[in-house]
């Protein structure tokens, strides 16, 4: 098994909600992120599937070390990063980067190609030697599939496309171990999202990188995912391998996610297990008692708004080996195939 | 036919030259049907969209060409103020972005009964009463309290569902939906083609459904219409078009999708970029990026060939497409 | 901005029934040249943008990046936004205009006697009003004193003014509210109410105040003065605008690389907020140039003696109808500089614009 590079342990980030002109009090607090515990593996990739509001861009931010946490730790090769400031953080900053969503709004657009790739080597100059820098931007460029030629050029000057690979390009420039990945390819066009996403493969074995890919379209995060973790109001609800999470799903909520997901494929239409959720994500500034998930179920008993269900492997299966065995938040887990296998291949 | 669009063409004047967006399209849609027009960002769809309804931007829009039969009328050669009197009553558009499209400053009941107000002239009383109505059909809680609010307080899914109301409440025999569904999540995104769904089966209303989205179009379309530089390459009943597509764009569409139920290897993906409107290739607008491409696909424009099943296919090589 | 309260913000500006059109041609973001044929990779590498292409056209015939130098340093000169806007405005006619213009002010404010050799404080009373007559193209004004030798010795001062006071007034309207955006906090709400009390100073009734205790007849307490109440309207403007560009993923992609925080301000916030700062002071110029002289008018600015156009302008306006040409010239003169400023502003600022090229 591959040794863990980040491991986040009761991750909890809150926005205090203030009230009064001069004298402000606290009157309460909007729960963005709310106890999130997982391990990222050297070399793997870990999806975190969840709908707006859910708070995965929330934490895309603290992992990147761009939010400071209200509480828990994230540790990186074992030491704890989340106090750091001013030189141990920036080192730390080297191995952790990030690539936003919107290629759009995430260059600056009054900088060359060349500036923003090689901009990098300005913050961290012991990165790559002065005269070294134009050489290793050039590389970066062709290794994203971007014309190196074209370092005197502006962003608008490229698709939505071409820029999420300047974009990349960025990212790698300082050789990070781990790469959080941010909706990466949610505002680019079909056919080009599957350009992005190859390329993102390809560097991952080429670089041995780690990924945290955050996106809402599940399909998306199944291909490229090893193990996936379900985000419902700040906090994990189900994770687990790619297979266990889309074949064998156990929490309630992952399957009405799963089930709701439009299959390009007509002739599922008619013979397709939906489970339509009634009523809307909660305001994160007033989470249900218990069980974040029970206002929306159909499953929830009394229990359910007494005791918060932990994340770990449901009783039922805690005997099992099979891969419904995995950790699912949910006091009444059971196992319900939704996504129909496959048919036909392609 | 309650829509037909014959050869539409439009352009744009840019600083940079003149944008062909819509470069000869055709289609046509029953009453009951959904027609799903697909395609990528810029290849015109919604802007064929925008022409049809009367609400493109004139300048630096221009409609140069083709007609548009709503109920056998052609809209192009009528008056704005008889146009008015068609948009709404007769067709209805849906928007992605609700939040935008509903006015922040007047209550949702205000905006609904508008409609009302100033189409059928019934009294603000009744209007009222109207849109309670509206909003209980599609299904908000509490509809005639929360009639009093205002558009940001309700959810992304609730504001879609306002939309919806709006563009029935006169009862159209057409709504134009375009990418309704988007900005949405998918626990959401399914109540809301649900419940389009079902309103258009109850009205027996024709539904023309733009997106980007195969599983959506999969999930409610009767026939797609797939488009590609301002024109469509391809129209076929839904189920043959996922089975055996008739276009190598289609195709390259479908294989590139990620897929829900497997885990694929490397996604097929279509190589390079979609082209400029401004300098759209000659020939097959399709062939720098196709890998079926040869000589003739650079010179000559295909026509939109027929396709035994009611298909249509603007590929020179439909037939090889066809077999694989 | 907590992620879950997004879409609860009801002030965002809307525009009713203007439905978002993300499918009009953007030409210059979807480009394509054929040519490309490697999979997955391909078309991002050859594709030229609409403007990329012209930008290369025009450039200059350089060999760009001809030959890789195999060495990595390469010959080729690393461009930057600077640079760029340099070229792009050496080469615009506008800007070559109102640059030439505005250097023929100076050049005339700091050696007057080039073009006027005459004594501006010379006036023949028997000639008040009279029109052009050989020797003296402008003619005469209300004192009989020659009203070119005056326009050309007046632009000294209101030139000085104009410049003076709009380089101080931005230097520290930007300043501050650049600070105040960018940290925010109770410095930003302290700030900003500081330049609300300055808002509601009334600037004559200031001057008045302020200017009448001072007896030096020099141009400088006129332009502190002006300074001292403009500032707040630059700082505003300054402190919107850097709170937009602070919001831009690309100034969080900074900070997640470790960029300090006078980089973030100096190389991503302060480029992309200069623009509207350039377009107000510039305007602003005029103003300033106009206020000296309702200052002088009122006996607050400069006193007599002093040439400067506000008072020749106001000194000129009683005789109007007699003597239009006593206020056409200096008045002209003060619109060629106000024009010829707000010229150059627009040319800066489009040249800062990658976008424009």
């Amino acid at each position: 098994m591959a040794e863990p590079v980040l491991e986040v342990g009761g991750l909890v980030k809150h926005y205090p909600l203030t009230q009064g002109v001069l004298f402000r009090k606290q009157v309460g607090a909007v729960r963005a992120v709310d106890g999130v515990d997982f391990t990222l593996l050297k070399g793997e990739t870990l999806g975190i599937v969840g709908e707006s509001g859910c708070g995965k861009s929330t934490l895309a931010r603290l992992l990147v070390q761009l939010e400071r946490p209200t509480q828990g730790t994230i540790r990186y090769r074992g030491e704890d990063i989340t106090g750091l400031s001013g030189r141990a953080l920036k080192a730390v900053r080297r191995d952790i980067q990030m690539v936003f969503q919107d290629p759009y709004t995430s260059l600056n657009p009054r900088m060359t190609v060349g500036d923003i790739v090689g901009e990098p080597y300005e913050i961290h100059p012991e990165a790559a030697p002065k005269g070294d820098r134009r050489r290793r931007v050039r590389e970066l460029l062709e290794v994203v599939g971007l014309n190196p030629e074209h370092v005197n050029r502006y962003p608008h000057q490229f698709s939505g496309g071409q820029r999420q690979r300047i974009g990349i390009a960025r990212g790698l420039a300082l050789r990070p171990g781990i790469i959080v990945a941010d909706e990466p390819v949610s505002a680019l066009d079909v056919s080009v999202q599957a350009q992005v996403i190859n390329l993102m493969e390809r560097l991952q074995d080429e670089f041995d990188l780690s990924y945290v890919f955050i996106a809402h379209d599940l399909s998306v995060v199944r291909h490229i995912s090893d193990r996936v973790g379900v985000m419902y109001l700040g906090k994990i609800v189900e994770i687990g391998t790619e297979t266990e999470i889309y074949d064998h799903p156990t929490h309630p909520y992952t399957q009405a996610l799963l089930s709701a997901v439009p299959v390009p494929d007509p002739e599922a239409r008619e013979h397709r297990d939906r489970i339509i959720l009634s009523g809307d994500v909660p305001s994160p500034t007033d989470i249900p008692s218990g069980c974040r998930f029970r206002t929306r179920c159909w499953k929830a008993r009394e229990r359910c708004a007494l005791e918060v269900p932990p994340l770990a492997v449901p009783e039922e299966f805690r005997t099992a080996t099979g891969p419904a065995a995995h950790d699912s938040a949910c006091h009444f887990a059971e196992e319900r195939r939704v996504v129909p296998p496959e048919q036909s291949a392609g | 036919m309650l829509l037909e669009v014959r050869d539409l063409h439009v352009e744009f004047r840019t600083r940079d030259g003149v944008a062909h967006a819509v470069n000869g399209v055709d289609y046509s849609v029953a009453a009951g049907q959904t027609l799903a027009v697909l395609g990528e960002s810029g290849s015109g769809k919604s802007v064929t969209a925008q022409a049809i309804m009367g609400i493109l931007d004139m300048p630096p829009g221009r409609i140069t060409g083709g007609e548009v039969l709503f109920h056998g009328r052609d809209l192009l050669k009528l008056k704005e103020e008889e146009r008015r009197k068609i948009r709404g009553a007769g067709m209805a558009m849906i928007f992605q972005d609700a939040l935008s499209a509903l006015n922040p400053v007047l209550t949702v009941g205000d905006q609904l009964g508008e409609m009302f107000t100033v189409h059928r002239g019934t009294s603000r009383k009744e209007a009222r009463a109207r849109a309670i109505e509206l909003m209980d059909r599609v299904r908000i809680p509490a509809a005639a309290q929360r009639v009093r609010d205002y558009p940001h307080q309700f959810s992304g899914g609730m504001r879609q569902r306002i939309m919806i109301a709006m563009a029935l409440a006169l009862e159209p025999s057409l709504i134009i939906a375009d990418e309704p569904t988007t900005a949405l999540d998918v626990t959401v995104q399914a109540q809301v083609m649900d419940l389009l769904a079902e309103l258009q089966r109850e009205y027996d209303m024709g539904l023309v459904l733009i997106t980007h989205d195969l599983g959506v179009v999969a999930d409610v379309a009767d026939r797609i219409a797939v488009m590609y530089a301002g024109r469509i390459i391809e129209t076929a009943p839904v189920h043959d078009i996922y089975k055996a597509p008739a276009h190598p764009y289609t195709r390259g569409l479908l294989e590139s999708v990620p897929r829900l139920d497997q885990k694929g290897q490397e996604l097929y993906a279509i190589k390079g970029l979609p082209p400029s409107l401004l300098d759209i290739p000659s020939g097959c607008a399709f062939h720098p990026r196709c890998p079926m491409a040869r000589d003739v696909c650079r010179t000559d424009v295909p026509p939109l060939y027929e396709v035994p099943g009611d298909r249509r296919s603007a590929c020179h090589f439909w037939r090889e497409c066809l077999d694989g | 901005m907590p992620e879950p309260q997004q879409p609860e913000r009801p002030e965002q500006p809307q525009q009713p029934q203007q439905p978002e059109r993300p499918e009009q041609p953007r030409p210059p973001e979807r480009p394509y040249v054929p040519g490309g044929d490697h999979a997955a990779v391909d078309g991002a590498v050859a594709a030229t943008g609409i403007g990329g292409a012209m930008a290369f056209a025009v450039d200059e015939g350089k060999p760009l990046g001809q030959q890789p130098a195999p060495d990595g340093t390469g010959q080729e000169e690393a461009r930057s936004l600077w640079s760029d806007a340099w070229r792009d405005l050496r080469r615009n006619p506008v800007f070559l205009l109102s640059a030439l213009v505005i250097l023929f002010l100076v050049v005339i404010a700091i050696w007057p006697s080039l073009i006027a050799s005459g004594n501006p404080l010379h006036c023949e009373l028997a000639k008040a009003q009279d029109g052009a007559e050989s020797g003296h193209p402008f003619g005469y004004n209300g004192q009989g004193c020659d009203v070119y030798t005056r326009t050309v010795h007046g632009a000294r001062t209101s030139v000085t003014v104009g410049i003076c006071a709009t380089l101080g007034v931005a230097l520290l309207g930007s300043v501050l509210g650049g600070l105040a955006g960018f940290f925010g906090g109770a410095w930003d709400a302290v700030l900003s109410r500081i330049t609300d009390i300055f808002f509601a100073i009334p600037v004559v009734l200031g001057g008045l105040v302020l200017l009448s205790v001072i007896t030096s007849n020099t141009v400088w307490p006129v332009i502190g003065f002006i300074v001292l109440l403009g500032w707040p309207q630059i700082s505003r403007i300054a402190r919107g605008s850097v709170i937009t560009a602070k919001q831009h993923d690309y100034v969080q992609a900074a900070r997640a690389l470790g960029a300090s925080p006078a980089r973030i301000l100096l190389r991503h916030i302060a480029p992309n907020a200069v623009a509207p700062v350039i377009v107000v002071a510039t305007i602003a110029l005029g103003t300033y140039i106009a206020l000296e002289a309702t200052l002088s008018f009122l006996g607050v600015g400069l006193k007599p003696p002093s040439v400067s156009w506000g008072i020749d302008i106001s000194a000129a306006a009683p005789y109007i109808r007699n003597a239009p040409h006593a206020l056409l010239w200096p008045s002209a003169a003060l619109a060629v500089t106000v024009l010829a400023f707000i010229m150059l502003g627009d040319a800066v600022r489009d040249a800062l614009d990658p976008k424009l090229r």
